[in-house]
Parts: structure tokens; C-alpha cells; sequence
């Protein structure tokens, strides 16, 4: 089939690899940079759990083929905290037991971090709806909205 | 599958005249397409060719009389425009509550307008506003209205070889609004949705009305009986019974012909109510 050498810089790395031409940037990340924070649910463009940054906005990667990701900076929840020093919307998801099972965590990260670098006063409201395209089945939301009320205040100071 | 990307509509065109293949896609945003990819039981296309990168076909323009949207603009380009917030209030509402924040920074307006989905959220805003739909192809260029370049779901008046370029709004001072029934707040499509484009005179009559909705029918449709029952005066009551002569609604998964139905006459209501101060609030 057509498989292509190219050159994907994630997280500030690049890398060079051989992709097949109709793999999404989500099976690149996970199968052959095995960076599998980013999580693969619904597939179809539903759950946002797969949501990774492509030039700074949040895009979900199940819907991205990975040969229009060429010459463009990704990055995944892998790239979000430096080391150990988690980055705010990280820290109080922890803090405020914004999680349960985790799994929609990476892409709540991954919406969340852009859209309050943008929007550092929104409202709780606002909020709601800048993470309206991420699905939780465990927490009710509740936990994981006072976490980025907490992280965004955290952000303005 | 093969993956081309031309930077421009001619390398588009030449392109197209050296492929062989038969089965081709052509990706936008790619927020409809790529979910109905299925490579293991080979549901691909021959050919993918990502227009992306074609020049020119991206970001919103105005002149005296025209917007002009490039079709490659993207749904929060347009959601974020105040110059759409301000003219064409239906778009801007529409754009705001399309999918999520993820989709809408991929979804182009003339991904949407090509997928022809009788449930697209930003069809009834253009069809109230009677937008007209620049297209390119190998011969030069046309324009179509946008009700008359849909034809069915997922079926348009688009050639061989051609793409949708721009999409032009008339600046008539014409206000609109959108509104959106859906079983999510986001990521939802619409159960049904509907566009109101409108002038009142100084003791709210209207002067001026139209209203189109999507999921009742093969294609958008204009509320055409319900507009002329409104423009004769009669009751918003006894105009409401009219809306089933204007659409063709079907029972799917996500809702029944009944509930749509029914549903549309009472979030016009609502509507016509609360929104533009008909009949008792």
C-alpha cells in the first residue's frame, strides 16, 4: 500500500517514520511513537478523549490523517507537564478529584489547557461549554469544572 | 489509497486529468468523512486529495453590498467573526453551537455545504440569508443558490472537477437568529434545527419573513406555508398548523417523524414567542 517516509515533530521532537497514506494521527501516536496517553474511544469524532494539539489548537486525532500533520507541531498529553511540575489544569484535576477512571482525562487536558490559555476569566458557564465536546462517564462534570475554575484562577495570578 | 495536496485550484485541475483511479474523496476538514473510513473492511477511497493548502479559499472578506466566505474558512473562524455576529446572527449562533471546540477548528463552512446533510447546522442560516454558492471548475467558474445547489442528502449540483470556492452573503440589514433541538448540548446533530430571517417595522410586524429547517426533509427546506400563514395575520396558533404542509419528516435513530414534528411546531412557538415577541408570551 502507500507507505511514506515522513517526519511528525511531537512534543518538540522530531521524528521520521514510514506511515501507511489513511492512518489517522491518533494510530501513528499510539502505535508507532507508542505514546499512548492520548485514548482512543468513541473513533468517530464523538467523545474527545482522543483530543491532542495540532499548531496550539485542539483538534481531535481520531479524525486527523497523519500525512496533514506534516510540517506541523503536535502535542499530546505527554507534552503538557515539564517533569514533575504538573501544569494548573493537572494539578487540580488531581486536587479536586476531577477524574475516576481517567480515561477521558488526557482529552479533557488537552481542551481545557488551550482553552483557558485563551479565555483565563471564563465564566463556570463558559467553561461548560468550551468542554462541551469531551465525554465523561464517571464524575457528573462537577468535580472536573471546579478543577478548571480553580486552574484558571491559578492561571490569572 | 493515494495522497495528493495541491497548493493551488490549477494543480487541482491538472491533477484531476492524470488520475486513473475511480473511487476519489476530497478532504477538508475531513469531520464527516473520515468517520465513515472503515480501511478493514475496505471502505476507502482510490484517491484522497486534501485541499487544504489550495490558496485563497480561506477566511472572510467584505465588501459594500457582500460577505464573501472563502469555503476552506473554518467553523470557529466563524463563530469568532464579529462582522457574522453582528450581519448574520443566524450563522454566528449556528457556528457557536456546532459539535465541539475540537470539530469546529477542523470543519470548513464548505465541507458542510458539500456534505449536504439535511441536518447541517450551518444550512438554514444560509438558506434564510439565500446565500449563493461560488464554484470552480476546469471551465471557469459558476454561481448557484445555495436551495438550489443541494439536491438530496449528501447530493449537490457539483461537477467533475469542481470545487466550491466562496460562498456569498447579500448585506441586507436583514436580522436572523438559529436555534438547535439536539439530544446533547454539543457534538449533537440536530434532532432539528431552523434558521428565521426577519425585518420588523416599529410595532413588531414583520416586514419582511423567511425560515428554513433542517432534519425534517430530504434536504433543508423553507417553512413556506407557515411564513405565508404568519404574513396574513392570522394566529401564531392557527399559523403553526400550517408548518406540516412544508416538511417531509422521517423516523431514524434519533428521533421519530412524530416527535420531529411536533417538536419543530413547538420550539417555533417558542420561538415566535419569546424570541420575536409574537401572539402571548
Amino acid at each position: 500500500m502507500g507507505l511514506k517516509q515522513i517526519e511528525l515533530t511531537v512534543n518538540d521532537f522530531s521524528h521520521p517514520f514510514l506511515v501507511e497514506s489513511d492512518e489517522t494521527l491518533l494510530f501513528t501516536l499510539r502505535n508507532r511513537l507508542y505514546l499512548t496517553g492520548t485514548k482512543e474511544g468513541c473513533n468517530q469524532g464523538t467523545c474527545g478523549s482522543c483530543t491532542v494539539l495540532l499548531d496550539g489548537k485542539p483538534v481531535l486525532s481520531c479524525m486527523t490523517p497523519t500525512l496533514r500533520c506534516v510540517e506541523k507541531k503536535v502535542i499530546t498529553i505527554e507534552g503538557i507537564s515539564s517533569g514533575e511540575n504538573l501544569h494548573p489544569v493537572q494539578k487540580y484535576l488531581v486536587k479536586n478529584g476531577g477524574l475516576q477512571c481517567g480515561f477521558c482525562t488526557p482529552g479533557v487536558v488537552m481542551t481545557a489547557v488551550p482553552f483557558l490559555e485563551e479565555n483565563p476569566d471564563a465564566s463556570r458557564r463558559e467553561i461548560k461549554e468550551g468542554l462541551s465536546g469531551n465525554l465523561c462517564r464517571c464524575t457528573g462534570y462537577k468535580k472536573i469544572i471546579d478543577a478548571l475554575e480553580n486552574a484558571a484562577a491559578e492561571m490569572r495570578s | 489509497m493515494k495522497y495528493f495536496r495541491p497548493n493551488s485550484i490549477d494543480e487541482y485541475h491538472e491533477l484531476l486529468v492524470t488520475l486513473k483511479e475511480t473511487s476519489m474523496s476530497i478532504l477538508a476538514g475531513g469531520t464527516d468523512l473520515m468517520p465513515r473510513w472503515e480501511p478493514d473492511k475496505g471502505l476507502m477511497p482510490d484517491v484522497l486529495i486534501d485541499i487544504k493548502k489550495i490558496d485563497g479559499l480561506m477566511g472572510i472578506r467584505e465588501n459594500e453590498d457582500e460577505i464573501i466566505i472563502g469555503a476552506l474558512t473554518t467553523i470557529q473562524d466563524i463563530k469568532k467573526s464579529i462582522l457574522m455576529q453582528n450581519e448574520f446572527g443566524s450563522l454566528s449562533e449556528a457556528a457557536r453551537q456546532f459539535a465541539g471546540v475540537q470539530i469546529r477548528h477542523r470543519a470548513t463552512i464548505g465541507g458542510n455545504i458539500c456534505n449536504a446533510s439535511p441536518a447541517g447546522d450551518i444550512l438554514p442560516g444560509l438558506y434564510v440569508h439565500q446565500a449563493n454558492i461560488q464554484l470552480i471548475g476546469p471551465n471557469g467558474s459558476r454561481s448557484i443558490p445555495i436551495s438550489k445547489f443541494i439536491i438530496g442528502p449528501g447530493k449537490t449540483m457539483l461537477e467533475p472537477g469542481e470545487i466550491v470556492s466562496e460562498i456569498h452573503l447579500l448585506r441586507k440589514g436583514v436580522k436572523s437568529l438559529f436555534y438547535k433541538l439536539g439530544l446533547r448540548q454539543s457534538m449533537a446533530i440536530a434532532v432539528v434545527n431552523f434558521a428565521i430571517a426577519y425585518q420588523q417595522d416599529s410595532n413588531g410586524a414583520f416586514t419582511s419573513l423567511n425560515i428554513a429547517a433542517g432534519s425534517v426533509a430530504p434536504t433543508i427546506v423553507y417553512l413556506e406555508s407557515f411564513v405565508d400563514a404568519i404574513m396574513s395575520g392570522v394566529s401564531l396558533d392557527e399559523a403553526i398548523q400550517h408548518v406540516d404542509i412544508d416538511i417531509s419528516p422521517i423516523d431514524d435513530i434519533r428521533a421519530t417523524a412524530d416527535y420531529r414534528s411536533t417538536a419543530l411546531k413547538n420550539v417555533l412557538e417558542y420561538n415566535f414567542r419569546h424570541e420575536l415577541h409574537q401572539g402571548n408570551e
